[in-house]
C-alpha cells in the first residue's frame, strides 16, 4: 500500500469520511450539520473523480480499477446521491435519527461505487454486502409495516443471493486460482466451474440490479419506502451493480456464452416488467417497474462489451441519463402522490410540474431530443454494433409498450381535476427543496440531451 | 386604407367574436354585415371616381393571391352586403326564439364573409377556395336544424349535387391554368385559343350546379329545409348567384359556342323550373323552383352575349327573391307550415306583409314600373337581339309567362280563404328586414340607368321587346289567377309536381353511387376498428396474465398479512413462512434455467 493507491481511492475516502462525519453530526443532535457533511463529502468527491477522467490504473496490487467505468461511475452516483440527500430532506425532515439516514446513504454509495470499480472478486463481495445492508437499513427507516415488509423482503433476498454469488466465486476461484478479475480470461469456457460461477455472478449482481426474475423484492421496497429510498435504490445501487457486471463479464471469454445469457435476460426483463407496469395503479409500483424494465435496456450494452466500441460510452451515458430522469420522476412523485387519479388535472394546476414529468417520463421511453433517447440511442447501435440486431429490435418495440405505459401517469395529468385539488403546501420548505431537485433533473434530462455529442467526446 | 379589407375581415371577425362570446350574437352579426355594407359602399364610391383597388397576398410561388375591385365586383360587393344586412335584420326576429341562434348568426356571418371572398377574388385559387368555402356553408346553413328528420339527407344532397358539379370548375380552372402559367383570372381569359372552348363548358357545369340549372335543379328544393333566413339569402344574392357570377364574369372569353350552349341551358331550366314552381304545392318551394327559373333566365342573357342584362336581373332578384323569402317565413311562422293547403288566407292575416308579398311578386312577374319589369325587359332584348334569337327568345318569353302565372297562383292561394292568425314572435325586426328589401325591389330600376351607362355597356332595348315581355307577363298573371294549376298541366300534373323526374332523375347518377361508396368505407373502417380492438384486447390479455403471474396472488397474500398479523414478529414470521419462499422459488427457478442452457452449450456445441 503506497501514498499513490490511497491518493487513487481519495474519492472513495471523502465518502467515507463524510459518512463517518454524518454519525457524528447525528451524535451531536445536528441533523443539519449531518447534512451539510454528508452533501459537502459527496460533491467534494464528485469534484475530485474529475481529476481522474482518462484515467487507467489500479490501486492495491490490481484489486481496484481506476478506468473509464470507476471514474464515471462516481461522476454519475455522486451527484444521483446528493440529489437523493436532498430528497430524503424534505421528506424525512424532523424525523427521528435523521443524520443516520444521511451516513447510510453514504455508506451504500461507497458499495456501489466499490462495485463499480471492483478489479478483485473479493470487491464484489464488499460492495453487495455494503451495498445491501446500507439499502436495507435505509428501506427499514420509517418503521412501518409496509417499511419492515419491504426492508425484509430485500434483506432475505439479498442474502440467498449473495450466499449464491458467494458460492459460485469460489468455483472460478478454484478454476484459477486467483481472485483477480484479470485473471477470469484464463477459464476455460466449456468447463462446468465456469457456467456455474457465471451464472451464480449473474443472480448475485442481478439482484441488485433488480433483472427479472431476482427483481421480486424491488416493487414492495419501494413501495414501503420513503420516496426518496426509492429513487435512490432504482438509480444508484443498481447503477453500481450494472458497472460491477460489466467489469465481471468483460474479463471472461465470450466463448462462454455469457452474451446470449444476458441478451435473454433483458428481454425476459424489459418485457415482462412494461407488461406489469401496464396494470399498476400505484405510481410508485408502476416507476418500479420501469426502473426494472429499463435495467433490462443496461444490459444491451454489456452485451456488446468487447465486440462493440459503443458499449462502454452507452453504458455511461444512458446511467447518466437514467439517474437524471428517474430521480426527477421520484421527485414530482414525492410532491404529488402515489395513486393515479391524484395526477387528474396536475398538469393544469401546476403547469411547470406537469411540463417536468412529461419531460421525464417521455425520456424514459426514449423520445428525442432528451436524455432517454440519446441513451437509448447508443444503446441500440452498440446492440446492433455487436451483431445482436433482434435484441434491439425488441427492445425498439419495448419502447412502444413503455409509451403506454408513461402515458397512463400522462394523460390524466392533462385532465379535468374531479373536484378542486388544492396545492399541497406550494411554500414550505420541504416543497421547495423537492421543486429545486426537480428543477436539477429537469435540467440535466434537456442538458444530457443536447449535450451528448461533447460528452461522448469526454469519454473518449 | 384599403377598403377590400374590411368588406371581407368584418362578418368574419364577426363570426369568431360569436363563437368566443357566445353572447350577444345578434349584435356582432348585425355590426359585422353592417361594416361590411359601409366599406363596400365606399369602395363602389371609390371605384366611381375612377381608381381602382387591389391587394396581392403572397400565394403560391410565382402565383399570389389576389382580391380585385372593379366596377363589375363593387357593384356585387354592395348587393351581396346590402341584402345579407336586411336578411340579417330579419332574421333577428326570425331566430329570436330558437336555442342554437349563436352557431346560427356565427354561420351566417361566415358565409357573407365566404361570398365576398369569393365576388372579390381575383386569381382562380382564391375564387376556388371561396367557393368551396360557400359550398361548405351553405351545407352547414341547411343543415342547421339537423336534429329534424330528413335535414341532414337534404344537406347532404345539396352538397353533393354542388360538389358534383364543381369537379367541372376543377379542371377547368386546372385547364386554364396550365394554359397561362398564371392563375390570375383576367390573364387567363385573355386570348382566344381551343382550350376556352372546353374550360368554358366545364365552367358551365359548375355554373349549373351552383345556380341550380336543369338537369341538377333538383337539390334547391329540397335545400328549403333550413331556416327562411338562409333560405333567402342562399337564394338572392350568394350561392345560388355564385354561378351565374361566374358566368358573367367569364362569358367576354366564351367563344359563340359555348355561349350557345349557355343560353339554352339556361332557356330549358327557365321553362322547366318554371312548369315545376306552377304544379309545386308548397311556397317555399315554388319560391326555390322560381328561383332556378329566374337564374335561367340570367344565363339566357349570358347566353344571348349581354352579362349586363345578367347582371341587372341579378340584382333586381336579389332583392324581390329575398322579399318574398323574408314574407313566406312570417306566413310560415304563423301557420307553422309552409305546405298551400294550409297557407289559405294568411294574405289577410298579415296585411302588410302580404302588400310587400304582392309587390315583390308583381315585380318578379315584371310589371312597370317595378325593378323586374327592367330587368327583365333588358334580359327579352338581348335574347331578341342574339344570334340564336329564335331558340332563345321564345325560352326567354314563356319563361317571363310562366313567372306571371305561378306567382299569380300562389297571390290568389294566399289571399283566398279563411282567416286564423297566429302569433308571430319577434314580428317587428321581421317586418323591418321585409321593409327595406321590398322598398329596394320596388326602386331598384330607377339606377339601372345609371348602372349601364357606367359600366359602359349598351342594353338592346327595342319596344318589341317591352311589348312582348310585358304582354306576357300580364297574360301570365291571368293565367295563374283565372285557371287552376291541374287544368293548366292536363295529365302531365302529377309529373310537374314530381319536378319532371325520369328514372329518379340526377340522384341515381350522383347521390346514390356516393352513398353507396360512404357506407363502403363506413364498413371498412368497422372491420379495422375492431381489429385495432382485438389487438388491444389481446395485450391487455397479456397484461393482465403477467399480473396474475406476479402482483395479484403476492398482493393478496400481503393484504391479507397486514390485516391478520398485527405484531411485527408475527409479520416477520408470516413473511418467511410462504411469501418469499415463493418469490425464492421463482428466482431459483431462474437460475437453474440459465444454468441449464449455460451447460446445454457446454454438452453440444
Amino acid at each position: 500500500m503506497t501514498a499513490h493507491d490511497l491518493y487513487l481511492i481519495l474519492p472513495e475516502i471523502i465518502v467515507l469520511l463524510a459518512a463517518v462525519g454524518a454519525l457524528i453530526a447525528e451524535m451531536l443532535r445536528s441533523p443539519r450539520l449531518a447534512l451539510l457533511v454528508t452533501l459537502a463529502g459527496l460533491l467534494l468527491a464528485a469534484t475530485q473523480s474529475f481529476a481522474f477522467i482518462g484515467m487507467h490504473a489500479t490501486a492495491f496490487s490490481a484489486t481496484y480499477r481506476i478506468d473509464t467505468l470507476s471514474v464515471w461511475s462516481k461522476l454519475v452516483l455522486l451527484p444521483a446521491s446528493a440529489l437523493c440527500v436532498l430528497l430524503a430532506r424534505a421528506e424525512l425532515r424532523h424525523s427521528d435519527r435523521e443524520g443516520t439516514f444521511y451516513s447510510l446513504i453514504s455508506f451504500t454509495t461507497l458499495g456501489a461505487l466499490l462495485l463499480a470499480a471492483a478489479g478483485d472478486m473479493l470487491f464484489l463481495v464488499l460492495g453487495v454486502l455494503l451495498s445491501t445492508l446500507g439499502a436495507v437499513a435505509l428501506v427499514a427507516y420509517p418503521r412501518n409495516d409496509a417499511a419492515t415488509e419491504g426492508a425484509m423482503k430485500l434483506f432475505v433476498f439479498g442474502s440467498v443471493s449473495g450466499a449464491i454469488m458467494i458460492f459460485g466465486l469460489t468455483y472460478w476461484f478454484g478454476a484459477t486460482g486467483s481472485t483477480f478479475l484479470n485473471d477470469l480470461a484464463r477459464l476455460d469456457p466449456t468447463s462446468l466451474a465456469t457456467a456455474v460461477g457465471l451464472v451464480a455472478v449473474i443472480v448475485g449482481l442481478g439482484y441488485k440490479a433488480s433483472l427479472v426474475p431476482f427483481h421480486f423484492w424491488a416493487p414492495d421496497a419501494y413501495q414501503g419506502a420513503p420516496v426518496s429510498v426509492a429513487a435512490y435504490l432504482s438509480v444508484v445501487t443498481k447503477i453500481g451493480a450494472i458497472f460491477a457486471l460489466a467489469q465481471v463479464l468483460r474479463d471472461v471469454p465470450m466463448a462462454s456464452a455469457w452474451p446470449a445469457i444476458i441478451a435473454g435476460l433483458s428481454i425476459l426483463t424489459m418485457t415482462y416488467a412494461y407488461l406489469a407496469a401496464l396494470v399498476q395503479n400505484d405510481v410508485i409500483r408502476l416507476l418500479a417497474y420501469s426502473s426494472i424494465a429499463q435495467s433490462g435496456y443496461f444490459l444491451l450494452a454489456i452485451v456488446a462489451l468487447g465486440r462493440s466500441p459503443l458499449a462502454l460510452p452507452s453504458l455511461i451515458v444512458f446511467a447518466a441519463a437514467y439517474a437524471a430522469m428517474n430521480i426527477g420522476a421520484f421527485a414530482v412523485v414525492a410532491t404529488t402522490g402515489r395513486t393515479l387519479h391524484t395526477y387528474r388535472g396536475v398538469g393544469r394546476s401546476a403547469p411547470l410540474k406537469g411540463v417536468a414529468m412529461v419531460v421525464f417520463l417521455l425520456s424514459l421511453v426514449g423520445i428525442p431530443p432528451l436524455a432517454g433517447f440519446v441513451g437509448k440511442f447508443l444503446l441500440f447501435g452498440a446492440a446492433i454494433d455487436a451483431h445482436f440486431t433482434a435484441l434491439a429490435v425488441v427492445a425498439i418495440i419495448n419502447s412502444v409498450l413503455a409509451l403506454a405505459v408513461y402515458l397512463r401517469i400522462v394523460v390524466p395529468m392533462y385532465q379535468r381535476a374531479e373536484t378542486a385539488v388544492a396545492p399541497t403546501s406550494g411554500s414550505s420548505p420541504a416543497a421547495s427543496l423537492t421543486t429545486a431537485v426537480w428543477l436539477i433533473a429537469l435540467l440535466l434530462t434537456l442538458a444530457i440531451g443536447l449535450a451528448a455529442q461533447p460528452l461522448l467526446g469526454r469519454l473518449g | 386604407m384599403n377598403l377590400i379589407a374590411p368588406i371581407i375581415l368584418a362578418p368574419l371577425a364577426a363570426a369568431a367574436v360569436i363563437l368566443l362570446l357566445r353572447r350577444a350574437s345578434t349584435v356582432f352579426a348585425l355590426a359585422g354585415v353592417v361594416a361590411s355594407l359601409l366599406s363596400s359602399a365606399g369602395l363602389l364610391m371609390a371605384v366611381m371616381h375612377g381608381s381602382s383597388y387591389q391587394v396581392i397576398m403572397p400565394g403560391l410561388p410565382g402565383m399570389p393571391l389576389l382580391l380585385l375591385a372593379g366596377r363589375l365586383t363593387a357593384v356585387l360587393a354592395v348587393v351581396v352586403a346590402g341584402i345579407g344586412a336586411l336578411v340579417f335584420v330579419y332574421a333577428i326576429g326570425y331566430m329570436k326564439e330558437d336555442a342554437e341562434k349563436v352557431r346560427f348568426f356565427a354561420l351566417l356571418s361566415f358565409f357573407v364573409a365566404a361570398m365576398q371572398t369569393l365576388v372579390l377574388a381575383g386569381d382562380w385559387l382564391l375564387f376556388l377556395s371561396a367557393w368551396e368555402l360557400i359550398g361548405f356553408s351553405s351545407y352547414l346553413l341547411i343543415g342547421f336544424w339537423f336534429q329534424r328528420p330528413g335535414v341532414g339527407a337534404s344537406a347532404s344532397r345539396a352538397f353533393l349535387y354542388t360538389r358534383t358539379a364543381d369537379l367541372g370548375l376543377y379542371v377547368a380552372v386546372f385547364l386554364l391554368v396550365a394554359q397561362h402559367a398564371d392563375t390570375a383570372i383576367a390573364t387567363t381569359l385573355a386570348g382566344n385559343n381551343p382550350t376556352t372552348v372546353l374550360a368554358g363548358l366545364l365552367l358551365l357545369i359548375a355554373a349549373m350546379g351552383k345556380s341550380a340549372q336543369t338537369p341538377l335543379h333538383d337539390w334547391l328544393q329540397r335545400a328549403m329545409v333550413g331556416p327562411t333566413p338562409v333560405s333567402a339569402l342562399l337564394h338572392s344574392a350568394t350561392l345560388v348567384a355564385a354561378g351565374a357570377i361566374l358566368m358573367i364574369r367569364v362569358v367576354p372569353v366564351l367563344p359563340p359556342e359555348a355561349r350557345l350552349a349557355v343560353g339554352l341551358v339556361g332557356g330549358v331550366t327557365t321553362v322547366v323550373t318554371g312548369l315545376i314552381a306552377l304544379a309545386e304545392a308548397d311556397l317555399k318551394r315554388m319560391l326555390a323552383a322560381s328561383t332556378s327559373s329566374q337564374y335561367g333566365l340570367m344565363l339566357v342573357a349570358v347566353g344571348a352575349g349581354v352579362p349586363l342584362a345578367a347582371l341587372l336581373h341579378l340584382i333586381a332578384h336579389a332583392a324581390i327573391k329575398s322579399s318574398l323569402f323574408l314574407g313566406a317565413g312570417v306566413f310560415q311562422h304563423s301557420r307553422e307550415d309552409t305546405a298551400f293547403t294550409n297557407l289559405r288566407g294568411v294574405g289577410r292575416d298579415h296585411a302588410w306583409v302580404f302588400s310587400g308579398f304582392v309587390v315583390a311578386a308583381l315585380a318578379l312577374a315584371g310589371i312597370p314600373p317595378l325593378s323586374g319589369f327592367f330587368s327583365k325587359d333588358a334580359v327579352i332584348g338581348a335574347a331578341l337581339a342574339a344570334e340564336h334569337a329564335y331558340l332563345l327568345a321564345p325560352l326567354a318569353l314563356a319563361g317571363t309567362l310562366l313567372t306571371g302565372a305561378y306567382m299569380a297562383r300562389a297571390l290568389r292561394i294566399l289571399w283566398r280563404g279563411d282567416t286564423h292568425a297566429g302569433h308571430v314572435v319577434g314580428l317587428r325586426w321581421m317586418g323591418a328586414g321585409i321593409a327595406g328589401v321590398v322598398l329596394l325591389a320596388a326602386v331598384l330600376g330607377a339606377t339601372f340607368g345609371a348602372l349601364e351607362e357606367w359600366l359602359g355597356a349598351a342594353l338592346p332595348t327595342t319596344i318589341l321587346a317591352q311589348v312582348s315581355g310585358l304582354s306576357a307577363a300580364l297574360i301570365g298573371l291571368a293565367l295563374g289567377w283565372l285557371v287552376p294549376a291541374p287544368r293548366l298541366f292536363g295529365p302531365l300534373y302529377r309529373w310537374a309536381q314530381q319536378g319532371f323526374t325520369i328514372a329518379g332523375g340526377i340522384d341515381a347518377l350522383i347521390v346514390r353511387p356516393v352513398l353507396f361508396i360512404a357506407r363502403l368505407c363506413a364498413r371498412f373502417e368497422l372491420s379495422l376498428y375492431t381489429g385495432v380492438l382485438a389487438i388491444g384486447r389481446l395485450g391487455m390479455t397479456i397484461a393482465r396474465a403477467a399480473r396474475c403471474g406476479d402482483e395479484q396472488g403476492i398482493d393478496r397474500a400481503i393484504f391479507a398479512l397486514a390485516h391478520g398479523s398485527r405484531r411485527l414478529g408475527a409479520r416477520v414470521a408470516a413473511l418467511q413462512d410462504g411469501l418469499v419462499h415463493h418469490e425464492l422459488a421463482l428466482a431459483v427457478i431462474g437460475t437453474a434455467l440459465m444454468l441449464a442452457a449455460l451447460l446445454a452449450g457446454v454438452l453440444y456445441f
